[in-house]
C-alpha cells in the first residue's frame, strides 16, 4: 500500500453501476494532502468527472459518499458524513451531510469515498464489510420507507449492527429534493442528492466493519484530541450547549423567533406570534423522552420524542429539528406540534428534504390566498395556511408524484415556472433550493450566504453565528479589535463580507474534515488552528501543521467549489436573493424594516475571496497561488477567469 | 474488593464513545468492533442496551475455559491471557450476559479487565453514564437500578429482592 496516510481507510470505491462491477482503489495521495476529505476531495472528484452538460438525472452524473479524515476517530462532533453530486433542483453544486453512525462505519468496513457512475439496470445497494464490497438486489426493497429498508437489510444479513443510508420512495420516484436517511432519522436531506441515487437504481448503502482505523502517532493524537475537547468546556460556550444538550435544535424556534428571523408565512414575516406552541419548552415538557448523540459526540443534540394519543401517536422517533419546525410550522402558520412531528416523520420515511417539502407547500399556500391556484389546481384540497391535514396530504402526494404534488415535487423555482403568472414572486430560493429557516432581513451576514452557497439558499456553507450570539471576544480575536463592534452589530452590512468569506473557509474544512457545524458555528468553538493541532498527529499529513497552509486548503476547497458553478454558467447576478427577501423591508417582529444591504457586501466578500466584483469570475492570481492551474486551463478560453 | 462497571441508561445517549475509547487502550486503534463494551441499540423501540463483562462472582466464561486462559490479573480482576487463548468460544457460549466477546481480528476472546482500575470507558464517558461501583449490595443495587429504564421499554417488571 503506498497511501501513506492514517486516520483515513485508505481506499476508496469507484463503482460502475451500467456494468454492475465494483472497482477497490486506493485513496490518492494528493486529495488527502490538498483536500482533506469530504467536501474537499468531492470538489476535485466533481470538476474532473463532470463537464457542462451532465445532466443531474442522468446515468452521467456521479454521486460520492465521503467521510473525511476525523470521521471516527473520538474528535467529539465527527460522527459524519457527506453526499455530493450535481444537484437535480438546482443544477449546479450539491452537497449534503449527515450525522449518525453510518460514516465511521464506511471507514470501519475498509474505505474513505464511494464514487457511484452510471446506470444499474435493476434496483440495487451497495453492501461493505471489511474490506469487500458487492451491489446486491434491492427489487424487494424498492418501493419501501427508510425504516423497513434498514431493518429487511440487516435481516437480510442478519447483522443488526448493520448501519445504512437509504433513500425513500421520493428519491425512487424523482422527487426532486429527495434526501438520504441515515440510521433511521438523520438526514442527507438538501438539494435532491436521494433522488441521484435513486436515478441510478441505488437503493442505498449498508455497512459494517471490523477493520478500525489508525492514528500516525495514537498518543499525540489523542493529546491534542483532549485538549482540543477542553475548549467545549470554556464558560463561554456554556448556555449555547447546554441549550443544545436540554432541547437539540429546537431551542432556536425560541431563539431566532426573538430576534424576528423564523420564516413566516412563506418568509412573508420574520416572527410568528404562535411559536412558543411550536417551541423548546412544550417539546422538553410533553414529548421528549430521551437524548441521543452521533458517534462519540458530547454535544448530543439529538433527541427522541413519543406521542401518546391525539391524532398522530407515535412510537419513539427522531424529534424534528428547528428546520423542519420552521419549515411546516411557522413558515405555514401551523402550530400544532403534534402534526409537526407526523410531518417530520413521514418525510423522513419517504426520504423527503423537510425543508424543501415544507416550503414547497408554504408557497402553494401563498399561491393559494393570493388565488393564483384554486381548488381546481389543487385536487380539491383547501391550502388554506396552518391546514395541517393538507400538508399531511401533499407530503404524500409529493413522494408519490401523484395529482399536484407532481408539480410541488419539482420545488417552486420549477413549480412557479409551470404555474406561471406572478407565481415566482413567491418562490423563495436561491439558484433552485428552497430558503432554509433564516432571513437577511433580520440578519445582514444570511443574505450574503444565501447568495454566495454554491449549493443554494442555505445556511450550512457560511452562516455566522458571532454576531448572532453575541461573542465579543470571538469577533475581536478572529478579526481584530478594530473591527469587532461592526461585525457584532447584526443589521451593518460592515465588514460582513470578510466574516462570511472567512466562515465560509472554515466550513470548506468542517465539511472535508468530517466534522459537525455544532461546535464550530454554533457555538463557534472550533477553528483554523483546531485542523492545525489534531491532523498532522492524525494523518503523518506534517504541512497541516501549518495554519497557512492550512487556510490555503480552506480557500482551494472553496474556490474550486465556486469554479464548478461558474463552469455550468453561474455569475454575480445569481448570486443573488429572491425578491421578497431583497426588497420587501421586514413587515412585523422585532426585525421590523430590515433588508439586507446585498451589494455592498458581496463587493467585499469578492475582494477578499480573490473574484472580479462584476461577474464573480475567480481571479487568475488566486487560482495559480491556490494550485488551481487545471482550473484557468479549462476556464480561461470560456472567458470565466479574470 | 471487586469492582466491575455500571452504565446508567438514563444518561447514556448510545453515543458509544466508550467503545472508541476502549479500542485506543486495548488495541491501539479506533475499531468499536475489537471493544471490551459493546452499545447494541434497537432504535425502534428505542433501546439502548451496553453488554460489558459483569465482573461475577462465579465466572461461567472462566469455568468454560479448557486451557485456563481466564485468569485473574494483579488488581483481582479476570482477564483472558491472549497467548493461553484458543479462541475456542466456549467462553462466549457460557457467559449468559454477553460479556465476553471474541476479538474479529485476533480470534481470541476478549473481556473487560477494568483497565487495571481507571477504566478508559469512565473518563472516556462524557454523558457520566459509565462508573464503577464496588461488588456490595449498594453498587449491585445501582447496576439493578442502571438498566431499569430498559426493562421498561419492553413492558418487564422487575421485583425488589434481595441483591
Amino acid at each position: 500500500m503506498t497511501f501513506p496516510y492514517k486516520g483515513y481507510a485508505g481506499y476508496y470505491l469507484d463503482v460502475d453501476l451500467t456494468k454492475g462491477v465494483v472497482h477497490k482503489k486506493e485513496m490518492e495521495k494528493e486529495w488527502a494532502r490538498l483536500y482533506l476529505g469530504g467536501t474537499g476531495v468531492s470538489s476535485r472528484i466533481l470538476w474532473d468527472r463532470t463537464t457542462v452538460k451532465t445532466d443531474p438525472l442522468s446515468p452521467d452524473n456521479v454521486l460520492i459518499v465521503g467521510t473525511g479524515p476525523l470521521t471516527g476517530v473520538m474528535f467529539s462532533p465527527s460522527g459524519r458524513m457527506m453526499f455530493a453530486g450535481r444537484g437535480p433542483l438546482t443544477g449546479v453544486w450539491a452537497e449534503s451531510h449527515v450525522g449518525g453512525f453510518m460514516g465511521p462505519e464506511i471507514k470501519y468496513a475498509g474505505f474513505d469515498f464511494i464514487i457511484f457512475n452510471g446506470r444499474s439496470p435493476k434496483p440495487v445497494y451497495l453492501f461493505l464489510r471489511d474490506g469487500k464490497a458487492e451491489l446486491l438486489d434491492a427489487s424487494h426493497l424498492w418501493g419501501q420507507e427508510t425504516n423497513i429498508t434498514t431493518m429487511m437489510i440487516r435481516e437480510d444479513h442478519k447483522d443488526p449492527s448493520i448501519e445504512t443510508a437509504v433513500i425513500g420512495p421520493a428519491g425512487e420516484n424523482q422527487v426532486l429534493f429527495g434526501g438520504i436517511i441515515v440510521d433511521f432519522y438523520r438526514a442527507a436531506g438538501r438539494a435532491g442528492l436521494g433522488t441521484v441515487l435513486g436515478s441510478k437504481n441505488v437503493k442505498g448503502i449498508a455497512a459494517s466493519g471490523s477493520l478500525g482505523l489508525e492514528a500516525y502517532d495514537m498518543e499525540k493524537y489523542l493529546e491534542a484530541n483532549a485538549r482540543e475537547m477542553e475548549r467545549l468546556d470554556d464558560p463561554i460556550w456554556k448556555d449555547s450547549l447546554a441549550s443544545l444538550r436540554k432541547y437539540g435544535t429546537t431551542d432556536l424556534v425560541a431563539v431566532i423567533n426573538e430576534i424576528g428571523r423564523l420564516p413566516t408565512k412563506n418568509h412573508w414575516t420574520g416572527f410568528y406570534e404562535d411559536a412558543d406552541d411550536i417551541g423548546p419548552e412544550i417539546i422538553a415538557e410533553k414529548y421528549r423522552i430521551a437524548q441521543e448523540a452521533c458517534y462519540g459526540c458530547e454535544v448530543g443534540c439529538k433527541y427522541i420524542i413519543r406521542v401518546k394519543g391525539g391524532k398522530y401517536p407515535t412510537e419513539p422517533i427522531g424529534g424534528p429539528e428547528y428546520e423542519t419546525i420552521m419549515a411546516f410550522g411557522s413558515n405555514c402558520l401551523n402550530n400544532d406540534i403534534e402534526s409537526i412531528f407526523h410531518l417530520g416523520k413521514r418525510c423522513d420515511l419517504l426520504g423527503l428534504d423537510t425543508i424543501s417539502t415544507g416550503k414547497t407547500i408554504g408557497f402553494a399556500m401563498e399561491l393559494y390566498e393570493k388565488g393564483i391556484l384554486t381548488k381546481k389546481d389543487t385536487d380539491g384540497l383547501e391550502l388554506t395556511w396552518g391546514n395541517s391535514e393538507v400538508q399531511a396530504e401533499l407530503v404524500e402526494k409529493i413522494a408519490k408524484r401523484e395529482g399536484f404534488g407532481k408539480i410541488l415535487a419539482n420545488g417552486v423555482r420549477k413549480a412557479a415556472e409551470q404555474i406561471g403568472g406572478d407565481a415566482w414572486k413567491y418562490a423563495i430560493h436561491v439558484k433552485g433550493l428552497e430558503a432554509s429557516g433564516q432571513d437577511p432581513r433580520a440578519h445582514q451576514s444570511i443574505g450574503l450566504t444565501y447568495a454566495t452557497n454554491v449549493r443554494g439558499a442555505d445556511h450550512l456553507r457560511s452562516i455566522s453565528c458571532i454576531e448572532e450570539l453575541g461573542y465579543p471576544k470571538i469577533a475581536a480575536d478572529r478579526f481584530g479589535v478594530e473591527k469587532a463592534q461592526a461585525i457584532l452589530e447584526i443589521m451593518s452590512p460592515k465588514h460582513k463580507g470578510e466574516v462570511v468569506w472567512d466562515v465560509e473557509n472554515l466550513y470548506a474544512l468542517v465539511d472535508s474534515a468530517v466534522i459537525c457545524k455544532y461546535s464550530t458555528m454554533w457555538p463557534p468553538v472550533f477553528y483554523f488552528d483546531t485542523f492545525v493541532n489534531v491532523i498532522p498527529a492524525l494523518t503523518g499529513m506534517v504541512e497541516w501543521g501549518d495554519e497557512k497552509y492550512v487556510r490555503t486548503a480552506a480557500e482551494r476547497i472553496s474556490h474550486l467549489r465556486r469554479a464548478f458553478n461558474h463552469r455550468i454558467g453561474i455569475t454575480r447576478k445569481d448570486e443573488t436573493l429572491p425578491p421578497r427577501l431583497l426588497s420587501e423591508p421586514m413587515p412585523t417582529g422585532p426585525a421590523k424594516g430590515g433588508l439586507p444591504d446585498l451589494d455592498i457586501m458581496l463587493d467585499e466578500y469578492y475582494d477578499f475571496r480573490g473574484c472580479d466584483r462584476e461577474t464573480g469570475y475567480p481571479k487568475e492570481m488566486k487560482l495559480k497561488e491556490l494550485k488551481l492551474d487545471f482550473v484557468i486551463d479549462e476556464l480561461k478560453p470560456k472567458g470565466m477567469i479574470r | 474488593m471487586k469492582e466491575f462497571i455500571t452504565i446508567d441508561l438514563e444518561r447514556c445517549t448510545g453515543c458509544r464513545n466508550c467503545e472508541l475509547a476502549c479500542s485506543t487502550v486495548h488495541t491501539e486503534s479506533f475499531n468499536p468492533k475489537r471493544s471490551r463494551i459493546q452499545i447494541l441499540k434497537e432504535e425502534v423501540r428505542n433501546l439502548v442496551v451496553p453488554m460489558v463483562c459483569l465482573q461475577c462472582e462465579t465466572p461461567l466464561c472462566q469455568e468454560a475455559c479448557p486451557t485456563g486462559a481466564i485468569v485473574e490479573n494483579e488488581h483481582g480482576i479476570l482477564y483472558v491471557k491472549q497467548e493461553t487463548c484458543i479462541g475456542c468460544m466456549n467462553c462466549v457460549t457460557a457467559c449468559v450476559y454477553g460479556g465476553i466477546a471474541i476479538d474479529p481480528k485476533t480470534k481470541k476472546a476478549i473481556k473487560c479487565d477494568l483497565c487495571n482500575g481507571d477504566p478508559a470507558c469512565v473518563k472516556a464517558c462524557d454523558y457520566s453514564a459509565i462508573s464503577v461501583a464496588a461488588t456490595k449490595p449498594e453498587g449491585l443495587h445501582q447496576r439493578r437500578m442502571a438498566v431499569s429504564s430498559a426493562f421498561d421499554t419492553l413492558g418487564m417488571n422487575i421485583e425488589e429482592g434481595q441483591e
